[in-house]
């Protein structure tokens, strides 16, 4: 931003405007930056506006520059991240192959799925679909019960196409546990939900190819 | 002619990809193009480097449904569920490891593994031919996103998340700062308060200009 002018700041996050210094009310301020709070307990404030390219080094001693936060401690440095995914409903089949190339399959983050737990989890069906199919093993689809089956499930079709974004997995991907007699407690019903899809699990891995165990 | 399974970026999944398929029998190539091509994110050449935490998050599979996720991959012989157990710090009930004696450790099970070779080629383009699984994450080249799109034909999207730097509270001067909220808008005291305010004279906005342009960027 302040790449575009040397006032560009001064009239967008650093503006000073609205704004009264409370130690010296006679002293209007040049320009202001401002933080605002980041977490509930009021612990951490971010620097409002500053998304950066910054290097790491290079940012802590320009922000240190900056009045009142001369001794500051940062949580965490800005950044600006690039996050590829695709748009998986509409692109995969249920066997996360690419509709358009079917000798491509899809796993991990850039499926939609957020989270090193779920790109492994991805990782570890594609895998497996793969290696059937090319050595001509049958392995039944996942079922939608259990965490992994809800994953694929949501990516591959349950999400909807059009407000697609990277998803972490959740109960609320699991179709509902039927419920037994009266209001269930939370605790009870995530224990309802993984209860099914532990036993779930454990019939889809008797009924599918048997892979060695790790080590 | 033995059918080879190509893979394409050496992450949590793809290493998990494959260790699944090579335990299935079927001949692995993992392309990963670190260390010779880096991403600014990532330190090392390791397979299934962690970049952000080091946390794969609750380890209650009762709970919890990324808990029931490792259950599940411990039940199919996850490679990376058996590594991050092996390596595992004192997190209360999450699942915290070592990073880099758990990228260590799946680096070398997928290295010592007869069925799985290890490439440093980078992918450009999606291949016409050939069985291959993509799994190049968040940080895919632009060329093989472009490539996606063309093929596809659809929306591969990508997008930016940009993130401010965040402050301890406590180490700010409040001898210097002051709390308010730009034109003491709010209902209550605590929102009329909202904003922790840092003041520039002129010299200081221009020599924080300067050190802005001189900074080195990513």
């Amino acid at each position: 931003m302040a790449e575009r002018g040397r006032e560009t700041l001064r009239f967008g996050p650093m503006k000073p405007v609205g704004l009264t210094n409370a130690h010296r009310p006679e002293d209007k301020p040049y320009a202001v930056v401002q933080l605002r709070r980041d977490n509930a307990l009021g612990t951490l404030y971010n620097i409002v506006g500053f998304q950066t390219k910054m290097k790491y080094g290079a940012q802590t001693s320009v922000l240190r520059t900056i009045p009142g936060l001369e001794n500051a401690q940062f949580a965490r440095l800005g950044g600006i991240h690039r996050n590829t995914f695709i748009n998986s409903p509409t692109l995969l089949d249920s066997q996360m192959r690419l509709k358009a190339r079917p000798n491509i399959r899809f796993a991990g983050q850039i499926t939609g799925v957020e989270g090193y737990v779920e790109s492994a989890a991805m990782g570890l069906l594609a895998g497996r679909m793969a290696a059937a199919g090319m050595t001509g093993q049958s392995l039944p689809p996942v079922p939608a019960s259990t965490a992994m089956g809800a994953l694929v499930a949501h990516i591959t079709g349950g999400a909807d196409a059009r407000t697609f974004q990277p998803m972490n997995v959740n109960f609320g991907l699991f179709p509902p546990v039927e419920a037994k007699g009266g209001r269930r407690g939370r605790k009870d019903r995530y224990k309802a939900y993984t209860d099914r899809a532990k036993a779930d699990f454990l019939n889809w891995l008797g009924e599918g190819p048997h892979a060695a165990a790790a080590e | 002619m033995t059918k080879i399974l190509h893979i394409v970026g050496g992450g949590m999944a793809g290493s998990e990809a494959a260790w699944q398929a090579a335990n299935m029998g079927l001949p692995v190539v993992i392309h990963e193009m670190r260390p010779k091509v880096g991403t600014f994110a990532h330190r090392t050449g390791d397979l299934a480097e962690m970049v952000c935490s080091n946390s794969f998050r609750s380890d209650d599979d009762e709970q919890n449904a990324v808990g029931l996720l490792h259950w599940e991959m411990r039940a199919a012989g996850g490679l990376v569920i058996t590594m991050a157990d092996r390596h595992r710090l004192p997190a209360g009930g999450a699942l915290a490891v070592d990073r880099d004696a758990f990228a260590r450790a799946v680096t070398q099970a997928l290295h010592a593994h007869s069925l799985v070779t290890v490439t440093d080629e980078e992918v450009t383009t999606l291949p016409a031919s050939g069985d291959w699984i993509i799994a190049t994450g968040p940080l895919t080249s632009p060329a093989l996103a472009e490539s996606i799109h063309a093929i596809s034909g659809s929306d591969a999207l990508a997008f930016f998340d940009a993130i401010a730097p965040i402050v301890h509270a406590d180490t700010i001067d409040m001898n210097v700062a002051w709390r308010q909220s730009r034109y003491d808008k709010g209902e209550t005291e605590a929102e009329r308060t909202a904003y922790i305010n840092c003041p520039m004279t002129r010299d200081q906005y221009e020599s924080f200009i300067d050190a802005l342009l001189a900074a080195d960027k990513t």
